[in-house]
């Protein structure tokens, strides 16, 4: 028996190292071990540290446990009589004093992470962005006057401080792009701030991370870090207006207008210049983002037109009703909307 | 191999003989116990299905094995499952029902009915949640259901309502039983066991009783909340009006960590029992253990704000609760290191249980260190509502808790059924689990950090999370199929396994001093103690060391004689009654009549509800005269009476429950926005009510001390004077909750008017509750054999009744006169 | 060999039931309690329609309730004459009352400040 519980042990650990391994040369875009910002870079440190104090425990008490397990005891019959011992002052004393240091040794750095990483104020000269949570996809305002608002795509420039000021819409969700730091709940009724810089430019995944009702996993979205040049273009053309319906050249693209302006959608959808609506995501510049729906699709007219027909079907729960588009309609609705870059 | 008392003299007649009315009415301890056991061990099973279909969905990306809509039905039930049908019920209700008055040489709890009560309770609050299998509506927002996702807006289906129902009939459930098992240990235990004599799963059940009493309350009170928002319309949880959904979490944490060591604590005690008994060494450190177990209850009720670190709760509060949640891993640590301590240098027997009980002490481990890391709060930040979650507490609650369970389950099965269970099954499927269990949950710290979220029906590719999504999967079903193996060994075991004898395992503690199966009455003599491992003592002496030098001579040490199984004089055991039942089917039909909307369904449950109480209270004819087996046995207790007892530890619970509730007002008054305010309150009129309910406490005080001196009329007047006083207390308060309704302030107008009238509307029930009490104690009056002897039936009624005038003597101030006081 | 008999009614504890009344006090302490809250009770009143007194009123009232809540529960409760073990059931929940108000008020008075 003693030799099957060695063959397990050693099963498992070899497991645990192949599954350790995994992580390398592997595609991880949520990983939480590969800080892309001065708030992850902290918290990766403090993980570190905790988990280094954590293995060191863990190995003490492995070695007790196979020391007293496997060497200072025996099998009934099998040899010396069972000590009698019920105390020992010393050691008692040793393994309430020791774990305490231990865990002193946790909480400075601890303590000293969460103040420097939740300042009261916004730090000077940051970019400060509004975050709309709704059941299920984000929304992000930019500029004192809204000049640009966005949906489910956050584009952020390296080196700026940046502070995210949390709204909710409807229920409670939680705002988590793992690479660039942990998460915050977005709180209806409460102001929730995150600040942080980024600091290397790519396109990183989130998603929220607080069970918000049917669709909560089709709740994800994306962030672009790119260098300050790159933002200020991306900014450039956001704030400019798409062109009017009458100047469209692509045939498609303009019936789709036309139909896009008579339709239901503009109930629910902003196209600045062309409707007011404020339900669903603001489709100004909808052609210029790489995904849809919460970003769980890619942003390409196939899967926009499956979207359009059966919105229930991509993300169930979702408050987009089926308009029952087909055919050319269908068609050229998908083409203007892709032509909005 | 073991050395064995020889077997037990004579048959004794099991508790397990009788008809199957007979186990409708039990009110035996042990019967109640094996309904726990019977009933949870389905819904395990139950629970361990949904897991299946869960980690079947997650198989691969974008899967459509099941709706989005099934799995948050499926991960919600499976955890409310687990929390509420499973562990608890399987440790308190089950081994706790059954060892824990036998470990104190008791017959039977203090409130034997009660008792059934608790299960029977159990047992409707669990149908009524899984009454939406019905319609397809299962509860589906998660096992914590945080608002503002739970109010009738967001969640408009019944799914919610089954919920919320059936976690308050659960509640009232394990109060009693805590508040049961409390004065038990306290009240009830043998001649000569002292507190620090106590078998160390005794100590933790206490332990554990005392946190059900502290935790229940806020969680009754979220939910009444919760249950006002999705019936009436009042907007506790809505961001309207100023009202915050965090107040849930809150309210539901306060409850949620101290419920975190209700379920790890008596899984503690079974290790703690069943390692000295293999190890043959007594266990190492008794005292700390007992000190560090004290230490945990205390700091429990003092970190559910680790649950909330990304909620934004400041960083002052987010240091506190760090801190806190810290400290909390010194005591763990101190019975971990206890234990191995245990283990070293003892003479070990492998038994399945043993098997069992030492990899929990590392599964428990891991858990414990993959926790300390939720304390460091930025690190939490990261960690928090991924899959690192779900594997930390899995190896707390799976690693910890029910590996536990299963070495007690291998340890106690003989004592409970009187068969062994075979050891050859028990092996193999203690390494399906072994492997099943790590398989499943060692990949999901990694999948946790490698950014996966919890609750996600679907994933998308490309995020490098399949491979070990599919290891995991074909690990559950591994641990899966270890639980089949667990389920065919009980029932062969029950069916033709090998008879047991009533000491198979050389134990040290006194349930293994009875026969296997135990009597109805357990104790033929009630046993004397003197020492701890009392049992042990009686074998082989103090301490154990001439067992040693017997046991290494092989000797067989003899059955102590005070342990001979014949009762040798009468033996009084309480009567088996209709009622728990019967209380249980009037709650459920409550409960019933609210979800569907019908109001003579809730009326008529409601009667049946206080008929069946008020014919339980007169089934009590001979109270006060059955005691003469008592004198025999001097009191461990210091002479406390259980029904005081009880009542004390219910107002210590009620002083809980109605913080709770001025936490809220306060609160709430606070960050009130319109509607007419507190200024509406008028004082002349609430200072004679107020005027009249303390003197009503002292008409109370003066009818105790009339029927003490064996006066009837004076006390029958005096009783009527204080019940009539506080009939004028609820007509002033229905009047002035009609004339505030008329001024425009209802439940729901705003944040002040919903927390006054939860507040000052749940002391008016406690009143209606007291006036009740008090007019069922008249009537009993009029009986001939009341006297003298039954003024502790008045005295309990006047204890409620002065506990209600001081409730209110701080709302008055609190309510009252401090209306103008900005709160908070 | 004797029976097992069973008659409605809980199972007795080992403890024998106490005496305790014989050491309740008699009705006259109870009647001059009740003069003392009466007393208190108006004196609460009056506070609050005194406007010279609206600086000290928190602490004031919450002193006259403690004072209140202390009578009844020594005295018409008979904590002073009873085991110290029920007082300290009692004080228990009333100490876990006071931490989980006092931790409510605070982490309240913080989110406050940071309303939407």
């Amino acid at each position: 028996m003693k030799r099957t519980t060695a063959y397990v042990t050693a099963a498992i650990l070899t497991a645990s190292a192949m599954l350790a391994g995994c992580a390398r040369g592997r595609e991880l875009p949520m990983t939480t071990l590969s800080p892309k910002s001065d708030l992850a870079e902290w918290i990766y440190r403090l993980l570190i540290e905790v988990t280094l104090w954590d293995t060191l425990v863990f190995v003490v008490v492995i070695t007790i446990f196979v020391l007293g397990l496997f060497v200072f005891s025996t099998r009934v019959g099998e040899a010396a009589p069972p000590s009698t011992a019920e105390s020992d002052l010393k050691l008692e004393v040793a393994w309430t004093l020791g774990p305490a240091l231990i865990l002193l040794m946790i909480t400075i750095p601890t303590i000293r992470t969460i103040f420097r990483s939740q300042p009261n104020l916004p730090p000077a000269g940051s970019l400060q962005i509004e975050v709309v949570a709704h059941q299920w996809w984000w929304e992000f305002h930019y500029g004192d006057k809204n000049q640009i608002v966005t949906a489910n795509e956050l584009h952020i420039p390296t080196g700026v401080p940046i502070r995210l000021n949390l709204r909710s819409a409807d229920v409670i969700h939680s705002f988590w792009v793992p690479q660039l730091g942990g998460k915050r709940d977005v709180v209806p009724g409460q102001m929730n701030e995150l600040t942080f810089i980024a600091t290397i430019p790519g396109m990183y995944p989130g998603q929220c991370a607080e069970f918000c009702g049917e669709s909560h996993a089709n709740m994800r979205m994306r962030v672009f870090v790119e260098t300050p040049q790159q933002f200020a273009e991306w900014e450039k053309v956001q704030v400019t207006a798409p062109p009017a319906a009458a100047s469209i050249t692509d045939p498609a693209a303009a019936a789709g207008a036309q139909a896009f302006a008579n339709s239901p959608c503009t109930t629910c959808h902003r196209i600045d210049g062309v409707s007011k609506g404020y339900m669903g995501p603001d489709l100004t510049h909808f052609g210029s983002r790489t995904t849809m729906a919460g970003a769980i699709e890619a942003n390409n007219p196939a899967d926009v037109a499956q979207w359009i027909t059966n919105p229930a079907y991509v993300k169930p729960g979702a408050e987009m009703p089926a308009l029952g588009l087909s055919g050319k309609n269908l068609d050229d609705l998908v083409a203007y909307l892709e032509s909005l870059k | 191999m073991a050395a064995q008392p020889k077997a037990l003299p004579l048959e004794v007649p099991s508790y397990l003989e009788g008809g199957l009315l007979g186990w409708l009415t039990t009110v035996d301890h042990k019967r109640v116990a094996v309904l726990y056991a019977i009933s949870t061990l389905l819904f395990m099973a139950i629970g361990g299905i949904e897991a299946m279909l869960l980690r079947l969905q997650l198989w691969s990306p974008e899967n459509h094995f099941i709706s989005a809509s099934l799995y948050n039905q499926l991960f919600t039930m499976h955890g409310t499952t687990m929390i509420f049908l499973v562990v608890m019920p399987m440790e308190v209700g089950f081994f706790g029902n059954f060892f824990m008055p036998i470990q104190i040489g008791a017959r039977d709890v203090a409130f034997p009915r009660l008792n059934a009560m608790s299960f029977w309770i159990f047992l409707a609050g669990a149908i009524f949640l899984h009454l939406g299998w019905l319609w397809g509506l299962l509860p589906n927002a998660g096992w914590f259901g945080y608002a503002n996702l739970t109010e009738r807006y967001f969640s408009p289906g019944l799914n919610l309502d089954f919920w919320v129902v059936g976690l308050l009939i659960l509640g009232v459930s394990t109060l009693m039983g805590g508040l049961n098992f409390f004065v038990t240990i306290i009240a009830m235990r043998a001649k000569g066991m002292s507190y620090l004599r106590m078998p160390m799963f005794t100590w933790m059940i206490l332990v554990t009783s005392i946190l059900i009493l502290i935790a229940f309350p806020p969680l009754t009170v979220g939910l009444v909340f919760l249950l006002l928002d999705r019936f009436f319309d009042t907007h506790f949880y809505v961001s309207l009006f100023g009202a915050t959904p965090i107040l849930w979490q809150h309210l539901f944490w306060l409850f949620g960590h101290p419920e975190v060591y209700i379920m790890i604590l008596p899984a503690f005690g079974f290790i703690s029992e069943i390692l000295p008994v293999y190890a043959r060494k007594p266990l190492f450190g008794y005292p700390m253990m007992v000190y560090a177990t004290i230490m945990i209850a205390f700091l429990s009720y003092g970190v559910w704000g680790h649950h909330m670190f990304a909620t934004g709760m400041g960083p002052v509060a987010d240091s506190a609760f760090a801190i806190t949640s810290m400290l909390i891993a010194i005591p763990t640590g101190i019975k971990i290191f206890s234990w191995l301590a245990t283990v070293w240098g003892g003479s070990l027997r492998m038994t399945t249980s043993l098997y069992f009980a030492l990899a929990m002490l590392l599964e428990f481990t891991i858990g414990g260190l993959s926790g300390v890391m939720f304390a460091a709060a930025p690190v939490d930040l990261q960690q928090t509502d991924t899959y690192f979650v779900v594997a930390h507490f899995h190896y707390v609650l799976f690693g910890g808790s029910m590996f536990a369970i299963l070495a007690a389950l291998y340890y106690w099965w003989p004592k409970i059924t009187g068969r062994m269970l075979s050891e050859r099954l028990g092996k193999i499927e203690f390494w399906f689990t072994i492997i099943g269990f790590n398989g499943t949950f060692l990949p999901m710290h990694f999948l946790g950090m490698w950014g996966m979220p919890r609750r996600i029906y679907t994933y998308g590719a490309g995020l490098g999370w399949t491979h070990l999504n599919q290891f995991e999967t074909v690990c559950a079903f591994i641990l899966g199929l270890s639980f089949l193996i667990l389920y065919y060994n009980l029932i062969m075991s029950t069916l033709i396994g090998e008879k047991a004898t009533a000491d198979p395992w050389d134990g040290r503690s006194l349930e293994w001093s009875i026969a296997s199966p135990p009597p109805a009455y357990n104790f033929a003599h009630s046993p004397v103690v003197r020492s701890r491992d009392a049992f042990w003592a009686m074998k082989y002496g103090r301490a154990g060391s001439r067992g040693v030098a017997m046991f290494m001579a092989g000797q067989i040490p003899a059955v102590p004689e005070s342990q001979q199984a014949i009762p040798t004089e009468p033996i009084h055991m309480p009567a088996p009654s209709i009622y728990p039942v019967l209380i249980a089917l009037s709650l459920m039909m409550m409960g019933s009549g609210l979800v569907i909307g019908e109001w003579r369904i809730i009326i008529i449950g409601v009667a049946a509800l206080i008929a069946s109480v008020v014919a339980m209270a007169f089934e009590y004819p001979t109270y006060g005269q059955d005691t003469h087996e008592i004198e025999e046995a001097e009191a461990s207790s210091g002479g406390i009476d259980l029904r005081k007892a009880g009542l004390w530890a219910f107002l210590g619970s009620e002083c809980v429950f109605f913080a709770s509730l001025i936490a809220t007002y306060v609160v709430y008054k606070s960050r009130n926005i319109g509607g007419p305010g507190a200024g509406i309150l008028e004082i002349p009129l609430t200072s004679i009510s107020t005027f009249a309910l303390l003197m009503s406490s002292l008409a109370m005080v003066l009818a105790l001390n009339a029927i003490q001196r064996n006066k009837k009329n004076l006390m029958r007047l005096w009783l009527g004077i204080t019940i009539l006083l506080g009939l004028v207390f609820l007509g002033v308060e229905a009047y002035e909750f009609a004339h505030f309704y008329h001024e425009g302030l209802s439940m729901q107008t705003d944040l002040f008017g919903q927390s006054f009238f939860t507040l000052v509307g749940f002391h008016g029930f406690h009143v209606s509750i007291g006036v009740l009490w008090l007019t069922t104690v008249w009537f009993a009056s009029f009986s001939d054999k009341f006297d003298k002897s039954r003024a502790l039936s008045v005295e309990l009624g006047g204890l409620y009744w002065h506990f209600v005038d001081i409730v209110w003597v701080i709302i008055f101030t609190l309510v009252y006169l401090m209306q103008q006081v900005k709160g908070a | 060999m004797s029976e097992v008999t069973q008659t409605a009614g809980v199972l007795e504890p080992h403890g024998r039931v106490a005496e305790a009344e014989a050491h309740h006090p008699g009705a006259v302490i109870y009647v001059i309690v009740a003069a003392f809250l009466a007393v208190l009770t108006a004196m609460e009143i009056t506070v609050f329609y005194v406007p010279a007194l609206k600086a000290v009123v928190v602490p004031v009232l919450l002193v006259l309730a403690a004072a209140k809540f202390a009578l009844i529960a020594l005295f018409f409760m008979h904590l002073k004459y009873d085991s110290w073990v029920l007082s300290a059931f009692f004080l228990f929940g009333l100490l876990i009352a006071f931490v989980l108000l006092f931790a409510m008020m605070m982490l309240f008075a913080y989110l406050t400040h940071h309303r939407d």
